[in-house]
């Protein structure tokens, strides 16, 4: 037959391991297999020098464990039921497995005390009587409190074995603070208490330490028998067959209590045990579910969304500076392209000026292959000149702009922008139409000049009487003719200067509205692709900036979707605790676990 | 100028520094009236540990516990005051008994030869560590058995710079050695060998400079014993040994009915109560042996109690030491001032309380005692045992520093001395000690010095 607590510990166990509390899992299987184990421990416990080795003895009538003025028990000491009277050592040398030696038990005592290799665990007595036959098991232990920690920890290394527990303490003087804490921590982990109240022979008042004790205990909230006994009185009454001073020990109603509240109770100390025990350990378990469930892992979700606020505010960060670029782009550029046409029109003026002086005094009819050469290579010059600064000023302007970009890269600054066909050739300058003065031609205007000129001092010196042609007039003509000759090639000079200047004018005009042309498409260009680099840049970034933003947007989804779904299983996880922990409470009386389900 | 005379000009710069600051000034005139009072030894312990009960065998008169702070101080005639008031001293079954409940503190004037020489205070179970070790010069720390609580209030008590300069003035007390091994009546002895051990314990050897055993119980009936009682105690005495045995089984037992001889069962109650079942299997075996007047018993039972032994602790630890416990506890308090109140005048003063800390030859002689006791200094073979002896560990009266048994003469006692100091001498210089032997060496040569100044 499987008994209930079987069931709610074995859910216990499983719910351990889920938890990941093989700890937990290991203390309860621990305490299962003692349960199934038909032997009962019983742990004598309690301060230093407070009787409990002489209570054992006492117990079983046997000095079995060593009894000294000075802190005597130095380890757990099992008393056991066996046919014949044994005894052993218990020791472990250094994380080798237990080994048992056995000795006489007559020298148990001093062998405890005598120095050993390596540890002593415990010792071990086995004696006949019908007291422990029932397989019930007495640990006398070493004092709690003790001056050396190591006898402390033993015994509650053998608190964690016990199913009941007899906390001893003197008629002398009442519980103390410290002996009532200890109680309360011997309670959670082993529920069956008796406190046994020792040395009642030697204390007159023994009978008001009862009282007081009692007091303390209903104060202290700790529900546990309080037996007054005699140790002595028992052993002397054993010694002599006395029945009245067995009685007077006390010795009759323990061993009753014993017999009645452990032997026979065992199914129920070990309900209560297993209460107890799978209480403490399911409010382990529940403690970090409810943690969790409290805190809806807060933790976490802080760091993504500050990492998304932080993308978010980088984005923004880089619409604010790229509306910023792209004016401080399209300034720059509208300027470049306005001091560039003037400083071009500037230089061409100057040349147009150096021209038009040249040609006020030169025949272009002479140097024109010349002066065409210098035009030229001035026009060139200019030009070049102009367009390095259109360079220079448009690297700056793309360094200005890349200032102005709200991210350092060093693909910030574009290769090249420039068109490579800026200067393409101006078609070739016009000569200027320029007449030829043949030596008819003078002939013929020298003879049309000098026809008024004999005319008119012919007719003059006929009035003299002298004939139309004479040497006067005929002078005259000549004077005249050359006169005239001289005044047309004057004439067609300045009509041929003009015709040069005029040459010389178109072509500048033509080269600077070409080349301004040019520059212009240059800048524009330039403006374009500075533009197009720079957008490029930004939509990457921005890309980059978005991409962030919306994984830490998806992290944030992620993880409220997440927390929801571990909330949720939180949440059963604790009903189930808490249905456990009611199942746990049906089979004893356990405090409540204090979270409504 | 004595260690005395260097705290009081000390004390007198701060009322000085002070002037004005009416809490420190009377702070500081109150520690200047209690330098020149009796050294005060606080009777501290846990509950039920028998502080009332050694108080009064220290006396010599049976006082009811109060519950508060009881300060006993000698005086003409028994008297008690809570505050300026007057309260009656009543009997209540033989007992002196102050009727002052809500009071935070009792004094109680007794004519008592060992007030003369100290003050003591009788403290409640839970009365704060600081409080107890602040009003007291001394502590007798009881315990029934050394429980790590007992350690660990110890250890709170020399948590200070000041008492660690100067670390002496506990005594540990195994009180109620009676109740040891269930009331054997070898009880006695064997608390003395536990009490021994105690001694020797790592743990407990720095905290307390001596573990004594004493039978509380015992020590205040012997004091205070009656001539009724002691006639009772003889008629039980008379009894055949088996026949009494049986009826001192238990406590029970001896004051049930039939009782072979016709003593009222009241008597043997009040017996029982007073001396405890240890005690009367105590008396009525010595009345057997031998010692059947009640001077006779009540010697032996002062005696064997351990009263002895703890006056002679008293006498040794704390009124012989009495100019460094007061010195210490003024040092103490004017350390309290200067911490609370610092002001420009103040650093000379933390300067020279600190010049007197860590130069006082009392205060060093005591923290090589506690070295060498707690073992942080450990000098090669007899040397250690005898520098402890030389720096008072055994008493600081010429005789007990150079452990002579015997009355020497004057020239006699001059060769000792100039041979002890000429041999420690040689250690002080010794190349084979390590640097912390060498100083210890050198301060018992500062000893020797102050043992030769004292001859001449």
């Amino acid at each position: 037959m499987s008994a209930p607590w079987l069931d709610v510990l074995d859910d216990t166990i499983r719910s351990c391991a889920a938890h990941n509390r093989p700890d937990l899992a290991e203390r309860l299987r621990e305490k299962r297999a003692r349960q199934l184990d038909p032997k009962l421990r019983v742990l004598v416990l309690g301060e230093p020098k407070q009787g409990k080795s002489q209570l054992v003895n006492a117990m079983v009538n046997a000095p079995v464990c060593a009894v000294g003025d000075d802190v005597t028990t130095t380890v757990p000491t099992f008393v056991q039921h066996a046919e014949t009277p044994n005894a052993a050592l218990v020791r472990t040398i250094a994380n080798t497995p237990t080994e048992r030696i056995p000795v006489p038990l007559d020298q148990l005592a001093s062998q405890v005390g005598a120095a050993h290799t390596g540890e002593l665990v415990r010792a071990e007595v086995g004696i006949p009587r019908a007291l422990l036959t029932s397989g019930l098991v007495l640990i006398d232990t070493p004092g709690v409190g003790d001056l050396r920690p190591a006898h402390t920890a033993s015994t509650f290394a053998a608190l964690l074995q016990a199913d009941a527990v007899l906390m001893v303490s003197d008629a002398t003087a009442e519980l103390t603070a410290s002996e009532l804490e200890l109680l309360k921590q011997v309670m959670t982990s082993c529920p069956n208490v008796i406190v046994v109240l020792t040395k009642i022979d030697i204390a007159a008042q023994w009978r008001r330490v009862v009282e007081r004790n009692r007091a303390h205990l209903a104060r202290a909230g700790v529900t546990a028998k309080l037996i007054p006994v005699s140790a002595a009185l028992r052993l002397r009454a054993a010694k002599t067959g006395d029945k009245a001073l067995n009685a007077e020990s006390g010795f009759p109603e323990l061993l009753a209590c014993v017999q009645r509240d452990i032997v026979a109770a065992a199914d129920e100390l070990a309900r209560r045990t297993v209460a107890v025990t799978a209480a403490s350990a399911i409010k382990q378990l529940v403690t970090p579910v409810r943690e969790e469930l409290q805190s809806h892992g807060s933790q976490g979700a802080h760091a993504t969304i500050a990492n998304l606020n932080e993308a978010q505010r980088r984005i923004d960060e880089l619409r604010r500076r790229s509306a910023r670029w792209q004016t401080v782009l399209a300034d720059e550029m509208a300027d470049l392209v306005s001091d560039i046409e003037y400083d071009l029109r500037d230089r061409t003026r100057r040349i147009l000026r150096e021209a038009d002086k040249t040609f006020e005094t030169a025949d272009p009819a002479l140097g024109w292959e010349e002066f065409e050469t210098w035009l030229e290579d001035n026009l060139t010059e200019a030009a070049a000149t102009n367009f390095a600064w259109l360079l220079d000023r448009s690297a700056w302007v793309a360094e200005k702009v890349a200032r102005s970009f709200p991210v350092h890269r060093d693909d910030l600054l574009p290769e090249s922008v420039f068109p490579a066909d800026v200067l393409a050739r101006v078609s070739k300058m016009d000569k200027p139409v320029i007449e030829k003065f043949g030596v008819s031609q003078k002939l013929f205007t020298g003879l049309r000049g000098s026809y008024g000129g004999v005319l008119m001092f012919g007719l003059v010196t006929s009035l003299a009487g002298m004939p139309l042609i004479n040497v006067i007039s005929l002078g005259a003509g000549a004077l005249f003719g050359g006169k005239s000759i001289m005044d047309e090639s004057d004439q067609r000079l300045k009509r041929r200067q003009g015709a040069a200047r005029a040459a010389a004018q178109r072509h500048v005009d033509d080269f600077f509205i070409k080349f301004s042309k040019d520059f212009r498409d240059a800048a524009r260009h330039i403006q374009r692709s500075l533009r197009n680099h720079f957008s490029t840049l930004a939509d990457e970034l921005q890309e980059t900036l978005l991409e962030s933003a919306r994984s830490a947007r998806r992290a944030v989804q992620d993880d409220n979707t997440e927390r929801e779904r571990r909330a949720r299983e939180a949440k059963l996880e604790l009903d189930r605790l808490v249905q456990l922990y009611q199942r746990v409470q049906a089979l004893g009386r356990t405090p409540p676990l204090g979270i409504s389900a | 100028m004595t260690l005395a005379d260097e705290v009081w000009v000390l004390l007198e710069e701060a009322l000085a520094v002070y002037r004005d600051s009416p809490r420190a000034v009377a702070w500081l005139r109150g520690h200047q009236a209690r330098f020149a009072e009796p050294v005060r030894v606080a009777v501290a312990g846990a509950p039920r540990t028998g502080k009332s009960t050694v108080a009064s065998a220290l006396i010599g008169e049976e006082f009811v516990p109060t519950g508060t702070f009881t300060w006993y101080r000698d005086g003409m005639r028994p008297r008690a005051t809570v505050g300026p008031h007057e309260v009656p001293i009543a009997r209540r079954d033989g007992r002196a008994f102050v009727d002052a409940v809500d009071a935070d503190r009792v004094t109680v004037e007794w004519p008592s030869r060992s007030l003369r020489e100290m003050t003591l205070i009788d403290t409640p179970a839970d009365a704060p560590v600081e409080q107890v070790y602040g009003e007291a010069d001394a502590v007798l720390y009881l315990t029934r058995h050394v429980h790590s609580t007992d350690l660990r209030y110890l250890r709170t008590a020399h948590d200070h710079p000041v008492a660690r300069a100067a670390p002496v003035n506990t005594v540990l007390a195994l009180a109620r050695a009676d109740e040891i091994g269930g009331g054997r009546i070898d009880a006695l002895s064997s608390a003395k060998q536990i009490a021994r051990r105690y001694r020797r314990e790592a743990q407990v050897k720095p905290l307390c400079q001596n573990v004594i055993a004493v039978a509380g119980l015992l020590a205040v009936a012997a004091r205070t014993l009656r001539a009724e009682e002691f006639a009772a105690l003889a008629s039980l005495a008379s009894l055949p040994r088996t026949e009494l045995e049986d009826h001192l089984l238990s406590a029970d037992r001896f004051v049930g009915e039939d009782f072979p001889i016709r003593l009222d069962p009241s008597v043997r109650q009040g017996l029982v109560e007073r001396f405890g079942i240890f005690g009367v299997r105590l008396t009525t075996t010595l009345i057997r042996q031998g010692f059947d007047t009640q001077v006779k018993l009540t010697g032996q039972l002062v005696q064997r109690s351990g009263l002895g032994e703890l006056r002679d602790s008293i006498g040794l630890y704390f009124t012989g030491r009495h100019d460094v416990l007061k010195a210490r506890s003024a040092l103490l308090g004017l350390d309290v001032v200067l911490r609370n109140e610092p002001r420009s005048g103040s650093v000379g003063l933390a300067v020279g309380l600190e010049r007197i800390l860590a130069t006082g030859h009392d205060f060093r002689e005591l923290r090589l005692l506690a070295a060498l006791q707690g073992g942080r200094t450990k000098l090669p073979g007899e040397l250690d045992a005898e520098a402890s002896r030389l720096v008072g560990g055994l008493g600081t009266n010429l005789l007990a520093r150079l452990g002579m048994e015997y009355e020497p003469t004057e020239g006699e006692l001059r060769h000792v001395v100039l041979d002890t100091l000429g041999r420690w001498r040689e250690q002080a210089a010794n190349p084979a000690l390590d640097h912390g032997q060498r100083r210890a060496a050198s301060v018992v040569v500062r000893s020797c010095e102050g043992m030769l100044a004292g001859l001449s």
